[in-house]
């Protein structure tokens, strides 16, 4: 068994994290792209921010950040992130409680997977297998780090001729599968009001931490 | 003394499960490629990769979780939970950013190739025990290449120059291969996460560590674990912060990540 597996778990989670969002990270593609061109594209174009010099200065670190979260945003359904990490639940929120969640799900993940990205040095995305099927489709990538070879594997979606990301698995860990089993706690002992309120103030923890 | 006890039954229980069917993964009809790297710019690569087809249900089959892990020590694992969350604020976070100031992060990647590369044994071990000669041999190849020309382990010599990966087996995995579910989720103070079947594994993995070959004092083999956890968390600083306040039940997280990291480990060979 491995070492010190909490550990290594987290690693797992995320010391990619900033590769993991980023290979998956995307802009308007190319017409007609298939899914893999339009993920790398994305990740050119996310690398390309963290590797600007002139963006790398402590007082721009916001504005850095903040244009990563514009293209991870061109690239993930969030909607549909949010809707299937909800599960069954999803159905039972009015539209209003819907877009709520919508917008809290989309901060907190970008909490968990942006939150490294000062951390990004000189690691080198492998692309290593496209599966399609019609409008869904799987990539398969792996981040080379140092010592470490981290794979990460996209699940992505057609949507109006766009392809969009809608879960991640770094290490085999779905992001998805991962805050559905959390979010499932709280919903059932608390409900949606509880959720909202819990991820409201866990934003607000790592905010002023941060 | 616990470990005395524990060994037997590894090995009943994989004797008993050797009779189960093991359970090969339904793969893909896909076509892996030969990796390649992509830097910032490159879109090369694309055109290579192929679109294939495969059935229907396999699609869903493979993204789909499995069925949550039983925790029927949830009130104790919990307990335990929150004491390895004290242990690491209040001790290993600490020691390891005092340990960060002074030692070179290529050295701490070198120390952490070290530490790797003493789990060799028990990996090739396991590939034996799974049946695959060929990743059992690369084990033993790195072990041998790593402790001589990899200077002891601190660098990865059989990797960079020979190409020689590790298949990163252990005997968890080994119990999985033939069968054995991960039984009921553990939360081991010190240790983390694991599961009844992980946690028998790791005992008997333990059996084939160099600390035990070399009869090292139970002292000295506390001590290298500590060094090594401290080390470890110290190329790993902030990240189980992030993680831990990203989560509304930080425990659920990390015993839904560990199961569906392992269960990874266990599919993909």
């Amino acid at each position: 068994m491995g070492k010190f597996l909490q550990g290594k778990i987290l690693t797992v989670i995320l010391g990619a994290t900033v590769l993991s969002l980023v290979a998956g990270v995307g802009s308007l593609p190319a017409a007609g792209g298939g899914p893999l061109e339009q993920l790398q594209q994305s990740m050119d174009e996310v690398l390309g921010i963290l590797q600007d010099e002139e963006l790398k200065s402590p007082e721009r670190k916001e504005e850095r950040r903040k244009r990563v979260i514009l293209v991870v945003n061109e690239m993930f359904d969030f909607r549909e992130m949010a809707r299937s990490s909800l599960g069954q639940s999803w159905n039972s929120l009015s539209p209003a409680e819907q877009e709520k969640f919508v917008g809290l799900f989309t901060s907190l993940v970008e909490e968990r997977y942006i939150g490294k990205i000062d951390s990004y040095t000189d690691q080198k995305v492998v692309y290593t297998k496209e599966l399609v099927k019609g409008d869904r489709a799987m990539i398969y990538t792996s981040i080379v780090d140092k010592d470490l070879d981290i794979p990460i594997v996209y699940r992505l979606q057609k949507e109006n001729g766009r392809w969009l990301a809608v879960d991640l698995k770094i290490e085999n860990v779905s992001l998805v599968v991962n805050y559905r089993r959390d979010f499932d706690v709280i919903m059932r002992k608390e409900k949606f009001a509880g959720l909202v309120e819990k991820i409201s103030s866990q934003l607000e923890k790592t905010q002023t931490s941060n | 003394m616990l470990k005395r006890n524990f060994f037997p039954s590894a090995g009943l229980v994989l004797s008993l499960l050797l009779i189960l069917f093991p359970a090969p993964v339904a793969a893909a009809a896909t076509t892996d490629l030969a990796p390649q790297p992509v830097a910032a710019s490159a879109a090369h690569g694309a055109n290579d990769l192929q679109d294939d087809v495969w059935e229907e249900e396999s699609w869903e089959e493979e993204w789909q979780a499995q069925e949550s892990l039983a925790d029927p020590l949830e009130p104790l694992n919990r307990v335990f939970f929150q004491f390895n969350d004290k242990l690491y604020y209040w001790f290993l976070k600490p020691v390891a950013r005092v340990y960060d100031l002074f030692i070179p992060e290529d050295l701490q990647t070198s120390v952490r190739l070290f530490f790797d590369n003493l789990e060799s044994p028990a990996r090739a071990v396991n590939c034996l025990l799974q049946g695959r000669v060929r990743d059992s041999s690369v084990e033993v190849a790195r072990f041998l290449l790593n402790s001589t020309i990899g200077v002891a382990g601190f660098g990865d010599a059989a990797r960079d120059v020979a190409g020689l990966r590790s298949s990163q087996e252990d005997l968890g995995q080994t119990l999985a291969h033939y069968g054995a579910g991960g039984g009921f989720f553990i939360m081991w103070p010190f240790l983390g996460p694991s599961n009844l079947r992980d946690s028998i594994g790791r005992v008997g993995d333990s059996y084939m560590h160099p600390y035990t070959f070399l009869d090292l004092e139970r002292e000295v083999t506390i001590g290298a674990r500590v060094f090594e956890r401290v080390n470890y968390t110290s190329l790993t600083l902030g990240d189980y912060e992030l993680f831990t306040e990203t989560a509304l039940d930080p425990y659920t997280a990390v015993k839904d990540a560990y199961q569906q990291y392992r269960n990874g480990q266990i599919q993909n060979r």
